[in-house]
């Protein structure tokens, strides 16, 4: 193959079917496989090698946990237990400010230990961009617990979003932060919702206020929280593809219910840095469809197709429709 | 759902149940790990056992810099390199045992293990953690110790050697490449 003729080469092509490619090479990858007949030939045979692979399939025994691991287990969960109740002793007879400070400092060894590990195996995913890899855990954090509530609820008029359940997010991922009463779920999403070869998928900065509602909450929702623990457990872009993609080849992750939206009407968002705060629409989720189907991106039709999930492991197409008013009811921009 | 370096750091905080759930998501896969190295149901259940008792071995030395996944697979490479070294030992050296044909094995997995005993072993020791095992280039890379770019070159040196000698056996056998073509509902590979 020429390089020539072709932008990237075969090796490459073969690393962004595996999804090894930063976003910029991948997105360079994707244009050239869309018009080239003998790219697409290659992918296939590819796919297809893949595919042939996976006949190779070994059929494990269905069995409980063997007596030797219960036995070695008991043994571990013993010994630590008994190892804690002498701390415990210990730390009552000599509990000094000393232990104090030693404790405090290797708390904060432990956060930072975290902070840099979670940090770092994030750091090959995209050297070409202004966000190229994770960011510390608490650059995505509002300091501001009751703060993020008030952006959260904003996503939808007060007369939903005042029963919602309100979700915020923390060093463990999101919690529940307020129970709500009307099946509405309304939380601030950070950048790692993006596409995956978004530029800024892990912006800092973005927060993205919505509310779902409950056909989305049951059925979306679960997405954006699977999202986020694996971003926080560390995994790389390829891992967390495979993942999702598992995940809705086995029903971990449901699809789109009927009637699946959510409001995003709050002024205090920041979608990313090309939108700023955008304005106020709604969003409707479907399992993939014809955009045709809802005259999304034709000419004066108010209805877009949002890109957030195409091209991605989500089966998901989902449509956008602007508003005329923030959820506070003040006017919002024409679009 | 809880992810696996979670549930290791509950382990290592002493529950049991974080220990089962990761025994459920794992057991399997592991066994499909040793499955198609040994071709021994036997040493591979044994093999799978002893990866899990490794875990609890060493559930406090276990610090969060690597996935579980890799963290296990890691484990389960040694311990097959030791296994293998035990089996040489015991048996004719250069000798590996046979695997029968049984009617049990269907014609397309024969003909995929034939595939990929063609392979130099280190090449199909990559395609297998990336084919089955599903880790990532850098997870392999950090595992056999090999830079990322070593084994993305020998991957797909293995996929053009098993494409070749699939074409060529399709040529062969046409009734063969149409049965181990059909699709595995449920199982992925590339994407």
């Amino acid at each position: 193959m020429s390089t020539n003729r072709h932008p990237i080469e075969q090796e490459e092509l073969m690393a962004y079917l595996d999804g090894e490619l930063p976003p910029d090479q991948a997105t360079e990858a994707l244009s050239h496989l869309e018009l080239c007949p003998e790219c697409q030939t290659l992918a296939a045979d590819f796919r297809g090698i893949s595919q042939e692979l996976m006949a190779w399939e070994v059929d494990s025994p269905e069995v409980g946990i063997p007596s030797e691991i219960n036995v070695a287990l008991r043994e571990r969960l013993q010994t630590r237990e008994a190892a804690k109740v002498g701390l415990a002793r210990l730390g009552n007879r000599v509990m000094t400010s000393r232990w104090i400070w030693a404790g405090a400092l290797a708390i904060v060894c432990v956060a930072v230990g975290l902070k840099l590990t979670l940090t770092s195996r994030n750091r090959n995913e995209d050297r070409s961009t202004a966000y190229p890899r994770m960011a510390s855990i608490e650059k995505y954090l509002m300091p501001d617990r009751n703060a993020e509530i008030a952006v959260a609820r904003s996503a939808a008029p007060e007369a939903i979003s005042a029963d919602a359940e309100i979700l915020v997010f923390g060093w463990r991922g999101y919690e529940t932060a307020i129970e709500g009463k009307n099946g509405f779920v309304c939380m601030v999403e950070r950048s790692w919702m993006s596409p995956f070869n978004s530029a800024e998928f892990w912006n800092p900065k973005v927060r993205v206020p919505l509310c779902f509602n409950p056909a989305a909450a049951r059925s979306i929702l679960p997405l954006t929280i699977k999202r986020t623990e694996m971003v926080l457990a560390g995994l790389s872009k390829a891992q967390m593809i495979d993942s999702i993609k598992a995940g809705f080849d086995n029903g971990e992750l449901p699809t789109p219910e009927p009637g699946a939206m959510c409001y995003m009407m709050s002024r205090a968002g920041y979608l990313n840095d090309a939108v700023g705060h955008y304005v106020p629409h709604l969003m409707f989720y479907f399992p993939p469809i014809d955009k045709s189907s809802w005259g999304a991106d034709l000419p004066d039709s108010p209805v877009t197709l949002n890109p957030q999930f195409q091209g991605g492991p989500e089966p998901i197409t989902e449509f956008v429709i602007p508003v005329g008013k923030w959820s506070d009811g003040t006017a919002a921009p024409v679009m | 759902m809880t992810s696996d370096e979670a549930l290791m750091l509950e382990f290592q905080g002493g529950s049991r149940a974080a220990f089962e759930e990761l025994f459920a998501r794992y057991r399997k896969p592991l066994y499909g790990f040793f499955g198609r190295r040994l071709n021994n149901p036997e040493r591979a259940e044994d093999l799978v056992q002893e990866t899990f008792l490794a875990v609890i071995r060493a559930a406090s030395r276990y610090e969060p810099r690597a996935l579980v996944r890799t963290y296990l697979y890691g484990i389960a490479l040694k311990l097959l390199a030791a296994d293998r070294r035990k089996f040489l030992t015991n048996s004719t050296l250069g000798q590996s045992a046979p695997e029968p044909k049984t009617d049990r094995t269907p014609e397309c997995v024969l003909w995929v293990r034939q595939a990929m005993e063609k392979l130099d072993s280190p090449d199909r020791e990559i395609l297998m953690l990336r084919e089955y095992e599903q880790l990532s280039y850098s997870d392999i890379a950090e595992l056999l110790r090999i830079p990322v770019n070593t084994v993305r070159s020998r991957l797909f040196r293995s996929r053009l050697a098993l494409k070749g000698y699939l074409e060529s056996q399709a040529k062969s056998n046409p009734a063969l490449r149409a049965s181990a073509g059909q699709p595995h509902p449920g199982r992925r590979g590339m994407q």
